[in-house]
């Protein structure tokens, strides 16, 4: 195996792990790229960095948790099951349901959200609002750990994921010397089935957006209030149901994006671990251009790849660094991000 | 005022303070228990931090979210100098808490003036992130750090509570700040707040201006965090978490960004929130605490359409009416706690103090912003002169009703 | 020499060329206007001169000392300060404190002594003061002197925005449409005012107005710039009959 840890300035590389690191990249990096739309719609509008929009995350994962468990996918029922020998099984549309459901909930929570705390906020300053985003968080937060179950921290069981069927694509076969030892280990790319019905819905949900802000009467408004708040209402449009709708959408997709990560990668939740992806999702928007729509996709995909190369190079434990190192770096080089402009304030 | 006036009054205050700090480091040594000391000295540092705090957000107008890095970078760096040096040194342990504490405050000055180099490029929540960013990215690589004790923790000698010096320092923060405002330099520290572009335009060196509010600021809480590493002499990166961070700000806050006298009265009454569970012991049961809560919102709700709606001209009784409804909800809130605790499940289900500390500092936050985003004290100091203004016109209002 | 000189100024944004080759000469003492239409490039000159831009190419020459590139802050050191057209004052403060920042630009004790409010410091905040409240009295501002600077009238945070820049002690001041959004009476007031500054302050004015009757009665010399370039210079007869001007404002003639 030394034979392929390629030492580069003082760091051991496989390169035979790189493939599939970068596919495991690729399927964070999509996550982060549904939640960093929120975060780019809400600013694109209300200029708000809407820091609860990880507990937004946060809240719909648990909302997929939940409504596994009402569809009978609880932990006691599925060892009742095991040990009667009829393991439950579960079909698409237990996902589909989840999804819709989680995606319903976190809009009207973003929906309250924005009527209870932002909007009174409306006319004060940036930073009053941005406190009052902190407080939603902290409140949300620990409002969760009263309220939720956390101890232990519980995780959507793998009983109602249809799609766990693994696949393997073999870029290059192993190689063997003469004397029958491993010179180049197979490199190969494994993923779940799951991961992949992941990304295609993924894509489908941002074809989705992307048309209704594009081609629809809402989207046409919500572009408009992006500009000038003042304008677009003296042009007749509802600037409070602009504002509603944003937020619930942008929800919705970080509902979306929970529902699927706590699905397929079946990650155990807690009322905080909304914070990281949240964090990451933030930075993803401002490295493709706060306000930007394809922008925060682009940065949602870069964020992820970062991460996991970081974790490859054998950094793992730096890697919730990394999102502020990538954000203040951007900042001071291209404030505006990747697909930004930069606006000079005028005098 | 003669030059002879002034100083007789500085040295007069001078002297005043220092008598002060050790009567009270004394006293409550000498009376109190153990526990209450801590308290009296938390309450000390954490007025340092959030007067220190107010220099940059609230007087010089760069919102930093970040400051629990400062203390933590003071903690650490006094610390480790401390384990290397004090055995060699000839000083006695209350002496040398002095030498430590300036350790600290130079290291977190440092570290101020790195954090506060962004702020020439960057404003409003762009600079309040990245205030974050580099607090957690400080946290997370002492985290890595296996000879500093990692998430561990990291012991440090001296264990010595010093204080007389930490409410020196407290006093020495608040009046550094006063002195800047009571002076013609404050001004360009209000300017740079205010309007960037203008203040430069009058001449002010903005640069210079951010910077040294950093420098400043981060310095004493890095003194601070000093302090507090060798009272507590065992600290882990835990102890200055995001949470920290946002308990000084909402101090800020609070107090009235830019308000010094708020900041002092927001830090020495908030920094017994993370401590609440230690002091007193309650339960709450879940129909109380969803009432509380609903009552909260329902509260903030109301006393917003009474802010809009309600220009009553007579003052006093407008004052009646609010305080009457408001406690009245208040009272209503508590009975509906009460009876829902009959329904088995709500009366059953308790939290203690511990589990909603952190949800009273949202609850407090949100609460401020959306009543008086402006803090309790606004832009105002405390002096007799306001005293009397205030006291005055409270006068005339009643005279005129 | 000149106190002011632009040789060539140009400045462009993109593709856009604000301010094209602009040159010209300020002596001391003048009473020098700035006018065109809007989007002429007027603001984007006092941003030139006063290092909010630095110009693409071309010189700015202040008592024959090259500015081109300058913090604004050390702009203002060496003797040019501006009001602006989007009144820009510095809102929660008063009305005094407005005028005492920029008083403070010629403060002589250092900043350490600030924060321990040394005696001289103490002196020199009330020298700054009264100095301020002079000021104050010469815009007619005295009684509001204690006022929020953003709970002022229009046309007083206009007369205030001239005092403060007044403060900084400057030899050439730069007015960004001082009577915009005043009446008559106050547009009087504040050519008295502009009169004073030149005559009892021996200041040199420079001012971009919009209202003609306005600058013809107070400048003496009229630079007038169009699409970022300068299509006329001379006094106010001259600019009032100069068929290139008349053409700038009302269009090409029929």
């Amino acid at each position: 195996m030394d034979l392929v840890l390629h030492s580069v300035g003082g760091l051991s590389l496989d390169f035979s792990t790189l493939p599939q690191q970068l596919v495991n990249g690729l399927v964070v990096g999509a996550i982060y790229a549904l939640i960093a739309l929120g975060y780019t719609m809400v600013y694109g509008v209300l200029r708000l960095i809407n820091f609860a929009h990880g507990e937004v995350f946060m809240l719909g994962a648990y909302t997929a948790l939940l409504s596994s468990w009402v569809m009978g996918f609880t932990p006691d029922a599925i060892s009742k099951a095991f040990k009667a020998d009829h393991p439950l099984t579960s079909s698409p549309l237990n996902l589909v349901i989840m999804l819709l459901v989680a995606m319903a909930v976190c809009a009207i929570i973003g929906a309250i959200i924005e009527f209870f705390a932002y909007r009174p906020m409306r006319n004060q300053s940036r930073i009053a609002a941005l406190i009052t985003a902190i407080g939603v968080s902290l409140f949300l937060q620990y409002a969760g750990q009263l309220f939720l179950p956390a101890n232990p921290p519980p995780s959507i069981s793998q009983e109602v994921n249809p799609y766990q069927k693994v696949v393997s694509f073999v870029l290059s076969p192993a190689q063997m010397n003469a004397a029958g030892d491993v010179i180049k280990p197979q490199m190969d790319i494994t993923v779940t089935v799951g991961k992949i019905v992941m990304l295609v819905t993924v894509v489908i949900l941002m074809l989705a957006l992307t048309y209704l802000v594009r081609y629809t009467k809402a989207g046409r408004a919500m572009r408009a209030a992006s500009h000038d708040f003042d304008s677009a209402s003296l042009m007749g449009i509802n600037v409070n149901r602009v504002v509603t709708f944003t937020f619930m959408l942008g929800s919705a997709l970080a509902g979306a994006g929970a529902m699927m990560l706590a699905t397929f990668e079946g990650t155990a939740m807690h009322p905080f671990f909304g914070l990281q992806p949240g964090v990451k999702a933030f930075v993803a928007a401002v490295l493709g251009g706060i306000g930007n729509i394809p922008g925060a996709v682009l940065g949602g995909l870069l964020m992820g790849l970062a991460e996991t190369l970081v974790t490859w190079i054998g950094f793992s434990q730096y890697k919730d660094a990394v999102a502020f190192v990538i954000l203040i770096l951007i900042l001071l080089v291209r404030p505006g991000g990747l697909l930004g402009s930069n606006k000079v304030e005028k005098v | 005022m003669s030059l002879s006036k002034i100083l007789g009054t500085r040295v007069l205050s001078v002297v005043l303070a220092i008598a002060f700090c050790f009567g009270l480091d004394a006293f409550v040594t000498g009376q109190l228990n153990e526990y209450v000391v801590r308290l009296v000295m938390l309450a000390g540092l954490y007025v340092t931090l959030s007067v220190s705090l107010n220099l940059i957000n609230g007087i010089t107008g760069q919102f930093s979210i970040g400051h629990a890095a400062f203390y933590m970078v003071g903690a650490y760096s006094a610390g480790i100098v401390s384990n290397a040096i004090y055995k060699t040194q000839p000083l006695a342990a209350p002496a040398y808490m002095i030498i430590s504490m300036l350790i600290g405050a130079v290291f977190a000055a440092i570290a101020g003036l790195i954090v506060g180099m962004p702020s020439l490029r960057l404003k409003g929540d762009y600079l309040a992130i990245v205030t974050l960013g580099f607090g957690e990215i400080i946290r997370i690589i002492v985290l890595n750090q296996n000879q500093w004790g990692g998430s561990y923790g990291y012991a440090i000698a001296p264990k010595y509570q010093a204080g007389w010096l930490i409410w020196l320092l407290a006093i020495i923060c608040i009046a550094t700040c006063r002195n800047l405002l009571k002076s013609a330099h404050g001004l360009a520290f209000l300017a740079v707040r205010e309007d960037e572009i203008a203040a430069q335009a009058m001449g002010v060196n903005v640069t210079k201006t951010k910077v040294v509010a950093f420098i400043v600021g981060a310095a004493f809480a890095g003194a601070a965090g000093a302090l507090f590493g060798h009272m507590e002499s065992f600290i882990n990166p835990d102890l200055f978490k995001m949470e920290v961070s946002f308990l000084v700000l909402t101090m800020v806050v609070l107090g009235g960004s830019g308000s010094i006298t708020g900041s002092v009265l927001a830090g020495a009454t908030l920094f017994i929130l993370p401590e609440l569970p230690r002091i007193v012991s309650f339960k709450m049961s879940l129909g109380l605490l969803l009432s509380v809560l609903v009552g909260i919102g329902v509260l903030v709700w109301m006393n917003r359409k009474f802010m809009e709606k309600y220009h009553e001209p007579d003052k006093l009784k407008r004052t009646l009416v609010v305080a009457g409804a408001n406690i009245g909800l208040a009272v209503l809130a508590v009975v509906v706690g009460k009876l829902l605790n009959n329904i088995p499940q709500f009366g059953t289900t308790t939290y203690d103090a511990n589990k909603i500390r952190y949800m009273i500092l949202a609850v407090v936050l949100l609460v401020i912003m959306l009543l008086k985003p402006t803090g309790l004290l606004g832009h105002h100091e405390f002096s007799w002169d306001w005293v009397k203004r205030v006291l005055n016109r409270n006068k005339a209002g009643e005279a005129s009703a | 020499m000149a106190l002011l000189t632009l040789k060539d100024a140009t400045i462009k944004f993109g593709g856009l060329t604000a301010v094209n080759k602009v040159s010209f000469d300020i002596e001391k003492g003048d009473l020098f206007g700035l006018i065109g239409p809007n989007g002429a490039g007027k603001t984007t000159c006092f941003n030139l001169i006063t290092g909010v831009y630095e110009p693409t190419s071309g010189d700015i020459d202040f008592l024959g000392t090259r500015i081109c590139g300058m913090a604004p802050n050390k702009i203002a050191e060496i003797g040019i300060c501006r009001t602006f057209q989007n009144i820009r004052l510095f809102g929660t403060l008063s009305a005094l404190e407005n005028v005492m920042v920029g008083a403070y630009l010629r403060h002589k004790t250092s900043l350490l002594g600030g924060f321990m409010l040394t005696p001289a410091v103490i002196k020199e905040t009330a020298e700054l003061r009264k100095k301020a409240m002079e000021l104050l009295s010469v815009v007619n501002l005295t009684d509001i002197a204690h006022s929020r600077a953003c709970d002022l009238s229009y046309g007083k945070q206009r007369r205030l925005e001239i005092a403060r820049a007044m403060a900084t002690d400057p030899k050439l001041i730069l007015l960004d449409e001082p009577a915009a959004g005043m009446n008559p009476q106050e547009k009087d007031e504040l050519r008295d005012v502009v009169f004073k500054i030149r005559d009892d302050y021996e200041k040199t004015v420079l001012l971009i107005e919009h209202d003609m009757k306005f600058v013809m009665g107070l400048c003496e010399k009229i630079v007038v710039l169009d699409h970022g370039e300068e299509i006329a210079y001379g006094d106010p007869s001259e600019i009032r009959n100069n068929p290139k001007v008349i053409e700038a404002y009302l269009g090409e003639p029929v």
